[in-house]
């Protein structure tokens, strides 16, 4: 009862008795979200001890185990946090926006645009700019994975800005937005198909493994890019929180309550989509971490952004970070793509979301 | 006092008018009710008031001032808004109003904000409730969490659009004493929509009859007559006098003694 009648000056904090229960939730969740990064620093093909483990951490000892935890596991779990919470609070932007449970990342067709790139850059580039190549020798000398991300992320861009001027024209109801992500991802599937009707064996394995999302292509640089637009989403997305809550009033709510609607779905839009393609273009389609992160959140702590922003970008990590250190560990030697794992997850979640008995948040 | 001259909306150069040339008055403290079929432009005139469309032409002015023109935020503190479908997106009570006050904090509530959604509470008698999930009351609580987040914004009118639509008839009632009470008591101007004319009557000073997109008929409750409900609604009724009150009764739900 401690915080009974408190009532600080700070929107926080207001009815903080029963925001506390939320506060312990997330507070649980940092400590978990620690002790898994920790924890899977530790875990994985190689047949390395705890105690080589943290030597290795503190750059003492075999030069091997040195180079496992600090060039291989620590860049790769760095990603699964940040591309986690990315993905996860992109998740929860996206179906705030679109009043819609099932809207992920992807809605507005990031994904397809970017994939279309990868396979341009794999297919018709060999992985590279000005390499011609679909022949063996290109794909096995001359593949760039920067420049097959660079492609793949200015397709998603230009994906994502065709989407917001369609309905700039138009409008940003809605409806709108979620027929226009559809009609756009269609136009990039169908060009992907094109594109590997006329790829040689060797070109569509390539490019189908790119389509595995796989932590494993993380570096630190590609860790700090995503980390740097997840962080930026993060905090416009924190400064909206009370806007972003009104929008779960419906829209004429939203508005008569001072809101510019169409300028916050448009940003918040805007950048839930360039997390996405960021993550999408340097570790490849990682799905369902965009509703079940949100969604797990939701049902712990309930809508408020102020709470569910920060929620559900932890549960993002703990979630990407677990499959991950799952693939590592259950394939001896040769690790399953991560996006295998969280899509085998997501599809029962799916289920779980259709039967569940409560509802998570008003969508018409 | 809002005045609405000669307002006219479309939703592009080559659609047809959903408004055309609607003239409407409501002084401090009054009750407007509009009335019409569905379809009638009673939702469209609401939008534009509350700035989501903008009027093809025409003027909005509130105390002679051109609301058209204020900023989003300026308007919040003048015009309210209690939606038909009401949401609050799982959040408590107390939270919910506090969502009134965006306008006026922006990122995190002050003081004054906190001390403005306590006393809301309080008259409103929401104390016990406050903690609660908003999307879990009943209807009627819903309506009045609504209306206490319309109140946070301190504005000088409301808007209502069809507060009893979803509401027994106990409700109703507490939705029409509360709206009353609070045009009597604080000077605020309501207008409201509503279907039903016999609700119509009994919270009503002036009465606006929409009839595709134009005001048909004006005035107090002596606009009220057998002609004009079949003029705009296109149905018989019956209008009697029960207690000094007038009730609308349909042709085909009245008892042969009224016939008489």
């Amino acid at each position: 009862m401690l915080f009974a009648e408190s009532r600080m000056p700070f929107c926080l904090v207001n009815g903080l008795h029963k925001k506390k229960k939320k506060l312990i939730a997330i507070i649980i969740l940092i400590i978990a979200v620690l002790i898994t990064a920790f924890a899977s620093l530790f875990l994985g093909s190689s047949d390395m001890s705890f105690s080589e483990g943290v030597g290795a951490l503190f750059k003492t000892g075999d030069s091997n185990m040195i180079r496992i935890i600090w060039n291989i596991r620590l860049p790769r779990i760095l990603a699964a946090l940040i591309a986690g919470a990315g993905l996860s609070v992109s998740g929860l932007i996206m179906q705030t926006d679109l009043s819609n449970p099932m809207a992920s990342p992807s809605t507005l067709g990031v994904s397809n645009a970017a994939v279309f790139g990868a396979n341009l850059s794999i297919i018709a580039f060999a992985g590279g700019f000005l390499e011609t190549g679909n022949n063996v020798k290109s794909f096995t000398a001359g593949v760039n994975p920067f420049s097959t991300s660079l492609i793949a992320f200015l397709f998603s861009t230009l994906s994502i800005i065709l989407i917001l001027l369609l309905c700039r024209i138009r409008s940003f109801n809605k409806e709108v937005v979620v027929l226009a992500g559809i009609a756009v991802g269609a136009i990039w599937t169908a060009a992907t198909t094109v594109l590997q009707f006329y790829a040689t064996d060797v070109g569509i394995s390539a490019a189908v493994i790119w389509n595995f999302g796989d932590l494993g292509r993380a570096t630190y640089t590609t860790d700090l890019i995503m980390a740097v637009v997840v962080l930026f989403g993060a905090v416009y997305f924190t400064l909206s929180s009370w806007k972003l809550n009104a929008l779960l009033s419906g829209d004429a709510a939203a508005h008569s309550m001072g809101v510019n609607v169409n300028r916050l779905r448009a940003l918040s839009m805007l950048l839930a989509s360039l997390i996405t393609a960021v993550c999408v273009s340097f570790l490849g389609i990682i799905g369902f971490i965009g509703i079940i992160g949100p969604h797990i959140i939701k049902r712990l702590i309930g809508h408020d952004h102020r709470f569910s922003i920060p929620g559900s970008m932890l549960t993002g990590s703990l979630v990407l970070l677990l499959a991950d250190t799952f693939s590592r560990t259950a394939g001896k030697g040769s690790a399953l793509p991560v996006g295998a794992i969280t899509s085998l997850l997501g599809a029962p979640f799916f289920v779980a979301i259709i039967f569940s008995k409560r509802g998570t948040g008003h969508y018409d | 006092m809002i005045e609405i001259k000669g307002l006219s909306f479309r939703y592009s150069r080559f659609a047809r008018e959903v408004l055309s040339g609607v003239d409407l008055r409501l002084n401090d403290g009054e009750i407007g009710i509009l009335l019409g079929k569905n379809g009638s432009g009673k939702t469209t005139l609401f939008r534009n008031i509350l700035g989501i469309n903008r009027p093809s032409s025409g003027a909005i002015l509130f105390n002679g001032k051109d609301i058209t023109k204020l900023s989003r935020r300026e308007k919040a503190r003048l015009i309210a808004y209690v939606p038909q479908h009401i949401h609050f997106g799982e959040l408590s009570v107390y939270d919910s109003i506090m969502m009134g006050r965006i306008s006026y904090f922006g990122l995190s509530a002050g003081e004054h904000d906190m001390a403005v959604v306590d006393r809301i509470i309080n008259e409103m008698g929401l104390s016990s409730i406050s903690d609660r999930n908003a999307e879990e009351l009943s209807g009627g609580e819903k309506q009045k969490v609504a209306i206490a987040r319309a109140l946070a914004q301190e504005p000088k009118m409301l808007i209502f659009d069809e507060p009893t639509g979803n509401l027994d008839i106990a409700n109703e009632q507490l939705i029409i004493r509360e709206a009353k009470k609070l045009s009597r008591e604080k000077g605020i101007s309501i207008l409201s929509s509503l279907h039903d004319p016999n609700e119509a009557l009994s919270l009503g000073d002036r009465f606006f009859f929409l009839k595709n997109g134009k005001v048909a008929f004006t005035g107090d409750s002596g606009v009220f007559s057998e002609e004009t409900i079949k003029e705009v609604f296109d149905a018989d009724v019956t209008i009697t006098e029960i207690s000094g009150r007038k009730v609308i009764l349909k042709n085909d739900l009245q008892v042969k003694e009224n016939k008489k």
